[in-house]
Protein backbone atom coordinates (compact mmCIF):
# COMPACT_ATOMS: atom_id res chain seq x y z
CA UNK A 1 0.00 0.00 0.00
CA UNK A 2 1.42 3.86 -0.90
CA UNK A 3 1.10 5.84 2.16
CA UNK A 4 1.45 9.93 1.53
CA UNK A 5 4.48 10.81 3.44
CA UNK A 6 4.40 14.20 5.56
CA UNK A 7 7.58 14.11 6.66
CA UNK A 8 11.19 12.22 6.22
CA UNK A 9 13.40 12.36 9.35
CA UNK A 10 16.53 11.20 7.97
CA UNK A 11 18.75 9.37 11.39
CA UNK A 12 21.60 7.50 9.43
CA UNK A 13 24.57 7.44 11.09
CA UNK A 14 23.14 8.28 14.83
CA UNK A 15 23.05 5.85 17.25
CA UNK A 16 20.82 5.60 20.38
CA UNK A 17 19.11 7.74 22.12
CA UNK A 18 19.35 9.85 19.20
CA UNK A 19 17.13 8.41 16.41
CA UNK A 20 14.14 7.67 19.27
CA UNK A 21 14.83 11.30 20.45
CA UNK A 22 14.67 12.82 17.08
CA UNK A 23 11.40 10.73 16.73
CA UNK A 24 9.76 11.89 19.58
CA UNK A 25 10.71 15.71 18.90
CA UNK A 26 9.56 15.41 15.56
CA UNK A 27 5.96 13.73 15.94
CA UNK A 28 5.46 16.22 18.17
CA UNK A 29 5.13 19.18 15.10
CA UNK A 30 2.85 16.78 13.58
CA UNK A 31 -1.09 17.25 13.15
CA UNK A 32 -2.66 13.64 13.75
CA UNK A 33 -2.84 10.91 11.26
CA UNK A 34 -0.18 12.43 8.81
CA UNK A 35 2.68 10.25 8.24
CA UNK A 36 6.51 10.81 9.16
CA UNK A 37 8.51 8.49 7.21
CA UNK A 38 11.88 7.61 8.95
CA UNK A 39 15.46 6.25 7.92
CA UNK A 40 18.22 4.65 9.87
CA UNK A 41 20.73 2.59 9.85
CA UNK A 42 20.82 2.15 13.89
CA UNK A 43 19.68 -1.77 14.56
CA UNK A 44 18.68 -0.58 17.97
CA UNK A 45 15.39 1.01 16.72
CA UNK A 46 14.09 -1.75 15.41
CA UNK A 47 12.89 -3.02 18.78
CA UNK A 48 12.62 0.40 20.43
CA UNK A 49 10.68 2.17 17.67
CA UNK A 50 7.85 -0.21 17.93
CA UNK A 51 8.01 -0.52 21.59
CA UNK A 52 7.53 3.01 21.82
CA UNK A 53 4.53 3.36 19.26
CA UNK A 54 2.86 0.90 21.32
CA UNK A 55 3.04 3.26 24.47
CA UNK A 56 2.37 6.22 22.85
CA UNK A 57 -0.50 5.39 20.66
CA UNK A 58 0.97 6.10 17.39
CA UNK A 59 0.91 3.67 14.81
CA UNK A 60 3.98 2.01 12.78
CA UNK A 61 2.23 1.32 9.19
CA UNK A 62 5.17 0.22 7.81
CA UNK A 63 9.08 -1.35 8.15
CA UNK A 64 11.17 -2.56 6.43
CA UNK A 65 15.39 -2.11 4.78
CA UNK A 66 16.56 -0.95 2.22
CA UNK A 67 20.04 -1.64 1.01
CA UNK A 68 23.00 -1.16 2.52
CA UNK A 69 21.81 -1.53 6.09
CA UNK A 70 19.60 0.92 6.26
CA UNK A 71 15.87 0.77 7.94
CA UNK A 72 12.77 2.34 6.80
CA UNK A 73 10.05 3.26 9.02
CA UNK A 74 6.81 4.92 8.18
CA UNK A 75 4.48 6.24 11.39
CA UNK A 76 1.46 7.67 11.42
CA UNK A 77 0.46 9.73 14.07
CA UNK A 78 -2.49 9.13 16.48
CA UNK B 1 6.84 -30.25 -2.77
CA UNK B 2 9.87 -26.89 -3.54
CA UNK B 3 7.82 -24.78 -0.87
CA UNK B 4 8.35 -27.70 1.52
CA UNK B 5 11.97 -28.01 1.20
CA UNK B 6 12.41 -23.50 1.97
CA UNK B 7 10.81 -24.34 5.49
CA UNK B 8 14.05 -24.39 8.55
CA UNK B 9 14.69 -27.79 9.96
CA UNK B 10 14.69 -27.40 13.64
CA UNK B 11 18.38 -26.61 13.93
CA UNK B 12 17.47 -23.74 11.40
CA UNK B 13 14.43 -22.46 13.79
CA UNK B 14 16.79 -22.58 16.75
CA UNK B 15 19.12 -20.22 15.17
CA UNK B 16 16.15 -18.09 13.94
CA UNK B 17 14.92 -17.99 17.88
CA UNK B 18 18.61 -16.58 18.91
CA UNK B 19 19.50 -14.13 15.79
CA UNK B 20 16.32 -13.44 13.70
CA UNK B 21 14.91 -11.02 16.37
CA UNK B 22 16.08 -9.38 19.48
CA UNK B 23 15.74 -10.69 22.90
CA UNK B 24 13.62 -8.78 24.93
CA UNK B 25 16.09 -7.16 27.65
CA UNK B 26 14.69 -8.76 30.95
CA UNK B 27 15.76 -12.71 29.18
CA UNK B 28 18.95 -11.25 28.53
CA UNK B 29 19.43 -9.77 31.57
CA UNK B 30 18.50 -12.97 33.65
CA UNK B 31 21.16 -14.70 31.54
CA UNK B 32 23.47 -12.15 32.30
CA UNK B 33 22.89 -11.78 35.62
CA UNK B 34 23.57 -16.00 35.54
CA UNK B 35 26.65 -15.51 34.23
CA UNK B 36 27.85 -12.82 36.74
CA UNK B 37 27.31 -15.34 39.44
CA UNK B 38 29.49 -18.13 37.43
CA UNK B 39 32.14 -15.58 37.11
CA UNK B 40 32.42 -15.09 40.97
CA UNK B 41 31.67 -18.53 41.83
CA UNK B 42 35.33 -19.40 39.98
CA UNK B 43 36.55 -16.27 40.59
CA UNK B 44 34.96 -12.80 40.70
CA UNK B 45 32.37 -10.68 39.59
CA UNK B 46 31.63 -8.68 36.04
CA UNK B 47 33.74 -5.63 35.93
CA UNK B 48 34.50 -3.95 32.95
CA UNK B 49 36.26 -0.66 33.83
CA UNK B 50 39.06 -2.47 34.70
CA UNK B 51 39.61 -4.43 31.61
CA UNK B 52 39.02 -1.07 29.71
CA UNK B 53 41.71 0.51 31.73
CA UNK B 54 44.04 -2.76 31.00
CA UNK B 55 44.09 -2.27 27.50
CA UNK B 56 44.65 1.94 27.95
CA UNK B 57 48.00 0.47 30.17
CA UNK B 58 49.75 -1.45 27.48
CA UNK B 59 48.83 1.16 24.62
CA UNK B 60 50.67 3.32 26.68
CA UNK B 61 53.19 0.73 27.42
CA UNK B 62 53.44 -0.29 23.28
CA UNK B 63 53.58 4.04 23.22
CA UNK B 64 56.33 4.26 26.13
CA UNK B 65 55.35 6.75 28.25
CA UNK B 66 53.73 7.24 32.06
CA UNK B 67 56.47 4.58 33.17
CA UNK B 68 53.89 1.96 32.63
CA UNK B 69 56.33 -0.89 31.45
CA UNK B 70 55.14 -3.30 34.14
CA UNK B 71 51.53 -3.00 32.90
CA UNK B 72 49.78 -6.93 32.84
CA UNK B 73 49.65 -7.54 29.38
CA UNK B 74 45.99 -8.04 28.12
CA UNK B 75 46.30 -11.70 27.07
CA UNK B 76 47.44 -12.38 31.10
CA UNK B 77 44.42 -9.71 32.16
CA UNK B 78 41.64 -11.71 33.37
CA UNK B 79 39.27 -8.40 33.00
CA UNK B 80 41.04 -7.31 29.81
CA UNK B 81 40.69 -10.83 28.37
CA UNK B 82 36.33 -10.52 29.31
CA UNK B 83 36.03 -7.12 28.04
CA UNK B 84 38.25 -8.23 24.22
CA UNK B 85 35.91 -11.32 24.07
CA UNK B 86 32.77 -9.56 25.19
CA UNK B 87 33.27 -7.22 22.02
CA UNK B 88 34.23 -10.37 20.05
CA UNK B 89 30.79 -12.08 21.25
CA UNK B 90 28.72 -9.31 20.42
CA UNK B 91 30.63 -9.00 17.02
CA UNK B 92 29.68 -12.76 16.81
CA UNK B 93 26.10 -11.82 17.35
CA UNK B 94 25.72 -8.98 15.23
CA UNK B 95 27.44 -10.77 12.30
CA UNK B 96 25.06 -14.11 13.00
CA UNK B 97 22.10 -12.16 12.70
CA UNK B 98 23.22 -9.87 10.00
CA UNK B 99 23.04 -6.83 11.88
CA UNK B 100 27.11 -5.89 11.42
CA UNK B 101 27.80 -3.27 9.54
CA UNK B 102 30.61 -0.31 10.16
CA UNK B 103 28.54 3.07 10.88
CA UNK B 104 30.59 6.40 10.86
CA UNK B 105 28.24 9.10 12.11
CA UNK B 106 28.52 12.83 11.50
CA UNK B 107 31.22 14.74 13.11
CA UNK B 108 29.43 15.98 15.99
CA UNK B 109 28.73 12.13 17.16
CA UNK B 110 32.10 11.23 16.97
CA UNK B 111 33.11 13.64 18.99
CA UNK B 112 30.43 13.51 21.88
CA UNK B 113 31.33 9.75 21.91
CA UNK B 114 34.70 10.64 22.60
CA UNK B 115 34.04 13.27 25.44
CA UNK B 116 31.60 10.79 26.98
CA UNK B 117 34.12 7.98 26.91
CA UNK B 118 36.62 9.96 28.37
CA UNK B 119 34.44 10.93 31.51
CA UNK B 120 33.11 7.84 31.98
CA UNK B 121 36.82 6.65 32.09
CA UNK B 122 37.31 9.82 34.88
CA UNK B 123 33.86 8.89 36.87
CA UNK B 124 35.48 4.82 37.22
CA UNK B 125 38.32 5.95 37.97
CA UNK B 126 36.81 8.18 40.74
CA UNK B 127 34.13 6.15 41.83
CA UNK B 128 36.28 2.17 41.90
CA UNK B 129 33.89 1.16 38.92
CA UNK B 130 32.02 1.59 36.31
CA UNK B 131 27.79 0.77 36.11
CA UNK B 132 29.07 -2.95 36.04
CA UNK B 133 31.29 -2.64 38.86
CA UNK B 134 30.01 -0.65 40.52
CA UNK B 135 26.29 -1.03 40.12
CA UNK B 136 25.53 -4.47 37.94
CA UNK B 137 27.70 -6.40 40.54
CA UNK B 138 28.09 -3.75 43.29
CA UNK B 139 24.63 -4.22 44.38
CA UNK B 140 24.14 -8.04 44.21
CA UNK B 141 27.63 -7.20 46.29
CA UNK B 142 25.73 -5.44 48.98
CA UNK B 143 27.65 -2.95 48.94
CA UNK B 144 26.69 0.31 50.34
CA UNK B 145 28.85 2.10 48.09
CA UNK B 146 26.74 0.95 45.04
CA UNK B 147 23.67 2.61 46.56
CA UNK B 148 25.57 5.62 46.35
CA UNK B 149 26.61 5.20 43.13
CA UNK B 150 23.72 4.36 41.65
CA UNK B 151 22.14 7.79 43.37
CA UNK B 152 25.18 10.07 41.48
CA UNK B 153 24.11 7.83 38.22
CA UNK B 154 20.55 8.81 38.64
CA UNK B 155 21.62 12.57 38.77
CA UNK B 156 24.32 12.30 36.36
CA UNK B 157 22.42 10.78 33.93
CA UNK B 158 19.28 12.73 34.27
CA UNK B 159 21.49 16.16 33.49
CA UNK B 160 23.19 14.91 31.10
CA UNK B 161 19.70 14.38 28.84
CA UNK B 162 19.02 18.20 30.01
CA UNK B 163 22.06 19.14 27.80
CA UNK B 164 20.99 16.26 25.12
CA UNK B 165 17.74 18.17 24.46
CA UNK B 166 18.95 21.37 24.96
CA UNK B 167 21.85 20.12 21.85
CA UNK B 168 19.25 18.97 19.67
CA UNK B 169 17.03 22.03 20.05
CA UNK B 170 19.62 24.90 19.89
CA UNK B 171 22.31 22.88 17.73
CA UNK B 172 20.36 20.45 15.47
CA UNK B 173 23.10 20.11 12.86
CA UNK B 174 25.47 19.03 15.63
CA UNK B 175 23.47 15.73 15.26
CA UNK B 176 23.37 15.79 11.54
CA UNK B 177 25.27 15.88 8.72
CA UNK B 178 27.28 13.28 6.37
CA UNK B 179 27.45 9.53 7.61
CA UNK B 180 28.40 6.57 6.15
CA UNK B 181 27.43 2.66 6.42
CA UNK B 182 30.00 0.03 5.09
CA UNK B 183 29.94 -3.72 4.64
CA UNK B 184 26.43 -4.19 5.88
CA UNK B 185 24.40 -7.93 6.00
CA UNK B 186 21.40 -6.34 3.72
CA UNK B 187 20.18 -9.26 1.76
CA UNK B 188 21.21 -12.72 0.64
CA UNK B 189 24.45 -10.90 -0.52
CA UNK B 190 24.98 -10.73 3.34
CA UNK B 191 25.44 -14.07 4.07
CA UNK B 192 29.05 -13.81 4.20
CA UNK B 193 28.51 -12.23 7.57
CA UNK B 194 26.87 -15.68 8.85
CA UNK B 195 30.28 -17.16 7.64
CA UNK B 196 32.40 -14.91 9.71
CA UNK B 197 30.79 -15.09 12.25
CA UNK B 198 31.39 -19.25 12.44
CA UNK B 199 34.98 -18.72 11.81
CA UNK B 200 35.06 -16.31 14.70
CA UNK B 201 33.26 -18.38 17.15
CA UNK B 202 35.43 -21.48 16.26
CA UNK B 203 38.53 -19.78 17.05
CA UNK B 204 36.98 -18.50 20.59
CA UNK B 205 37.04 -21.76 21.59
CA UNK B 206 40.44 -22.99 20.18
CA UNK B 207 41.72 -19.40 22.13
CA UNK B 208 39.75 -20.95 25.05
CA UNK B 209 41.31 -24.40 24.88
CA UNK B 210 44.67 -23.18 24.81
CA UNK B 211 44.28 -21.42 28.30
CA UNK B 212 42.73 -24.58 29.79
CA UNK B 213 45.61 -26.65 30.78
CA UNK B 214 47.71 -23.61 32.78
CA UNK B 215 45.05 -21.20 33.28
CA UNK B 216 41.29 -22.91 33.57
CA UNK B 217 39.85 -19.68 34.99
CA UNK B 218 41.41 -17.62 32.16
CA UNK B 219 39.65 -20.16 29.91
CA UNK B 220 36.09 -19.62 31.08
CA UNK B 221 36.21 -16.13 31.64
CA UNK B 222 36.97 -16.54 27.66
CA UNK B 223 34.15 -18.03 27.26
CA UNK B 224 31.58 -16.13 29.67
CA UNK B 225 33.22 -12.52 28.18
CA UNK B 226 32.04 -13.82 24.34
CA UNK B 227 28.57 -14.94 25.79
CA UNK B 228 28.11 -11.48 27.62
CA UNK B 229 28.95 -9.57 24.32
CA UNK B 230 26.60 -11.89 22.22
CA UNK B 231 23.67 -11.68 24.25
CA UNK B 232 24.44 -8.17 25.02
CA UNK B 233 24.40 -7.66 21.76
CA UNK B 234 20.66 -9.60 20.64
CA UNK B 235 18.98 -8.27 23.63
CA UNK B 236 20.39 -4.75 23.58
CA UNK B 237 21.40 -4.96 27.25
CA UNK B 238 22.19 -1.16 28.42
CA UNK B 239 22.38 0.03 31.84
CA UNK B 240 22.41 3.85 30.42
CA UNK B 241 18.72 2.78 28.53
CA UNK B 242 18.00 1.70 31.98
CA UNK B 243 18.32 5.10 33.69
CA UNK B 244 17.91 7.02 31.11
CA UNK B 245 14.72 6.01 29.08
CA UNK B 246 12.23 6.51 32.15
CA UNK B 247 12.96 10.46 31.53
CA UNK B 248 13.02 10.19 28.23
CA UNK B 249 10.11 8.62 26.28
CA UNK B 250 8.90 7.21 29.79
CA UNK B 251 9.39 3.28 28.51
CA UNK B 252 10.28 0.99 31.58
CA UNK B 253 11.78 -2.02 29.60
CA UNK B 254 15.41 -1.35 29.89
CA UNK B 255 15.26 -0.56 33.65
CA UNK B 256 12.78 -3.59 34.36
CA UNK B 257 15.63 -5.49 32.26
CA UNK B 258 18.58 -4.74 34.11
CA UNK B 259 16.24 -5.31 37.36
CA UNK B 260 15.75 -8.32 36.35
CA UNK B 261 19.87 -9.35 35.93
CA UNK B 262 19.82 -7.32 39.24
CA UNK B 263 17.20 -9.95 41.13
CA UNK B 264 19.19 -12.80 40.03
CA UNK B 265 22.35 -11.46 40.81
CA UNK B 266 21.27 -10.67 44.66
CA UNK B 267 20.49 -14.39 45.11
CA UNK B 268 23.58 -15.66 43.98
CA UNK B 269 25.47 -13.14 45.12
CA UNK B 270 24.33 -13.76 48.81
CA UNK B 271 24.77 -17.23 48.66
CA UNK B 272 28.08 -17.04 47.38
CA UNK B 273 29.28 -14.60 50.17
CA UNK B 274 26.94 -16.12 52.48
CA UNK B 275 28.16 -20.06 52.50
CA UNK B 276 31.42 -19.15 51.23
CA UNK B 277 31.46 -21.00 47.75
CA UNK B 278 34.62 -20.89 45.81
CA UNK B 279 36.92 -19.45 48.89
CA UNK B 280 40.14 -21.22 47.83
CA UNK B 281 42.59 -19.60 49.68
CA UNK B 282 41.02 -16.50 50.71
CA UNK B 283 39.91 -15.54 54.09
CA UNK B 284 36.73 -15.68 54.86
CA UNK B 285 36.17 -12.26 55.60
CA UNK B 286 37.71 -11.17 52.33
CA UNK B 287 35.11 -13.65 49.92
CA UNK B 288 32.44 -11.94 51.55
CA UNK B 289 34.35 -8.41 50.73
CA UNK B 290 34.31 -9.19 47.55
CA UNK B 291 33.58 -6.23 45.22
CA UNK B 292 32.99 -3.51 48.11
CA UNK B 293 34.84 -0.85 47.12
CA UNK B 294 36.42 1.79 49.39
CA UNK B 295 34.17 4.25 48.00
CA UNK B 296 31.30 5.23 50.56
CA UNK B 297 30.36 7.40 50.31
CA UNK B 298 32.27 10.66 48.11
CA UNK B 299 33.81 9.01 45.61
CA UNK B 300 30.60 6.58 45.01
CA UNK B 301 28.58 9.63 44.85
CA UNK B 302 31.58 12.12 43.25
CA UNK B 303 32.23 8.80 40.73
CA UNK B 304 28.54 8.10 39.78
CA UNK B 305 27.39 11.59 38.90
CA UNK B 306 30.50 11.67 36.56
CA UNK B 307 29.61 8.36 35.10
CA UNK B 308 26.11 8.99 34.57
CA UNK B 309 27.11 12.47 32.79
CA UNK B 310 29.58 10.17 30.34
CA UNK B 311 27.57 7.32 29.49
CA UNK B 312 24.78 9.26 28.51
CA UNK B 313 26.57 11.92 26.13
CA UNK B 314 28.02 8.76 25.01
CA UNK B 315 25.09 7.14 24.62
CA UNK B 316 26.21 3.67 25.77
CA UNK B 317 27.63 2.51 29.50
CA UNK B 318 30.92 0.73 29.69
CA UNK B 319 29.23 -2.78 29.01
CA UNK B 320 27.05 -0.98 26.00
CA UNK B 321 30.04 0.72 24.46
CA UNK B 322 31.99 -2.97 24.35
CA UNK B 323 29.12 -4.97 22.11
CA UNK B 324 28.46 -1.57 19.32
CA UNK B 325 31.79 -1.48 19.20
CA UNK B 326 31.57 -5.14 18.30
CA UNK B 327 28.16 -4.26 16.21
CA UNK B 328 30.43 -1.38 14.56
CA UNK B 329 29.12 1.72 15.97
CA UNK B 330 31.97 3.73 15.31
CA UNK B 331 30.90 6.60 17.38
CA UNK B 332 31.08 4.10 20.43
CA UNK B 333 34.47 3.49 18.69
CA UNK B 334 35.10 7.05 19.94
CA UNK B 335 33.62 6.77 23.36
CA UNK B 336 35.65 3.23 23.75
CA UNK B 337 38.98 5.51 22.34
CA UNK B 338 38.27 7.91 25.22
CA UNK B 339 37.88 5.77 27.42
CA UNK B 340 41.23 3.69 26.69
CA UNK B 341 43.03 6.49 26.51
CA UNK B 342 42.03 8.46 29.67
CA UNK B 343 41.38 5.74 32.62
CA UNK B 344 45.17 5.59 32.84
CA UNK B 345 45.60 9.54 32.84
CA UNK B 346 43.04 9.35 35.40
CA UNK B 347 44.13 6.77 37.58
CA UNK B 348 48.02 8.39 37.85
CA UNK B 349 47.53 11.43 37.54
CA UNK B 350 44.00 13.22 37.76
CA UNK B 351 42.23 11.03 40.25
CA UNK B 352 45.09 10.27 43.70
CA UNK B 353 45.82 14.19 44.49
CA UNK B 354 42.15 14.91 44.78
CA UNK B 355 41.24 11.74 46.99
CA UNK B 356 44.37 11.91 48.80
CA UNK B 357 43.34 14.99 50.27
CA UNK B 358 40.25 13.87 51.37
CA UNK B 359 40.05 12.55 54.99
CA UNK B 360 39.99 8.33 55.12
CA UNK B 361 35.94 9.05 56.68
CA UNK B 362 34.82 10.16 53.44
CA UNK B 363 35.76 6.68 51.78
CA UNK B 364 35.61 3.40 53.46
CA UNK B 365 34.70 -0.09 52.80
CA UNK B 366 30.59 -0.36 53.48
CA UNK B 367 29.62 -3.91 53.73
CA UNK B 368 25.78 -3.27 54.47
CA UNK B 369 25.45 -7.27 56.43
CA UNK B 370 28.03 -5.50 58.99
CA UNK B 371 25.06 -3.20 59.52
CA UNK B 372 21.70 -5.03 59.19
CA UNK B 373 22.57 -8.53 59.12
CA UNK B 374 22.12 -10.60 55.70
CA UNK B 375 18.90 -10.59 56.09
CA UNK B 376 18.40 -6.62 56.40
CA UNK B 377 21.29 -6.22 53.49
CA UNK B 378 19.31 -8.43 51.22
CA UNK B 379 15.86 -6.79 52.17
CA UNK B 380 17.30 -3.29 51.68
CA UNK B 381 18.60 -4.15 47.86
CA UNK B 382 14.98 -6.13 46.81
CA UNK B 383 13.08 -3.03 48.39
CA UNK B 384 15.34 -0.18 46.35
CA UNK B 385 14.31 -2.64 43.45
CA UNK B 386 11.09 -2.24 44.03
CA UNK B 387 10.67 1.08 44.63
CA UNK B 388 12.62 1.35 41.56
CA UNK B 389 9.78 -0.70 39.63
CA UNK B 390 6.86 0.84 41.04
CA UNK B 391 8.64 3.96 39.39
CA UNK B 392 9.50 3.15 36.66
CA UNK B 393 6.33 1.87 35.89
CA UNK B 394 4.32 4.17 37.14
CA UNK B 395 5.73 6.94 35.27
CA UNK B 396 5.33 4.72 31.89
CA UNK B 397 1.52 4.73 32.60
CA UNK B 398 1.36 9.00 33.73
CA UNK B 399 4.48 10.28 31.67
CA UNK B 400 5.02 12.56 34.79
CA UNK B 401 8.63 12.62 34.66
CA UNK B 402 9.10 12.02 30.49
CA UNK B 403 10.36 14.45 28.43
CA UNK B 404 8.19 12.71 25.36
Amino acid sequence: MEYKIDQTLDCKGLSCPMPMMKLAKAMKGLKSEEILEMIGTDPGTKSDLPRWCEKSGNKLVEEGELEGGIFRFLIQKK
Amino acid sequence: MSEKSKEPGVLGNLFKTFFAKHWPVWVGAIVLGTLNILLFAIKSPWGASGGINNWGENVFKLVGIFGLENATPTNASLYGMLCLFLVIGSFIGALFSKEFAFRIPPKGELIKGFIGGSLMALGATFGIGCTIGAFFSGMPALSGGAIIFTIGLFIGTIIALKYLMWEMEKFPKFSSGKSYVFLSGTGKSGSWQIYLAWIVLIITFIISYQYSGNNKIMAWFIIIGMLMGLISQRSRFCIVKAFRDPFMTGEADGSVGVMAGLLIGVFGFTIIKYFGIGIGDVAARAREMTWVFPHFFFRAAIGGFVFGIGMTIAGGCAVGTLWRVGEGQVKLWASALGFILISPISKLYIVPPIVNSLPQSLDFKNYLPDYLGYPGAFALVLIIILIWYVFVKWNEKTGRFSAF
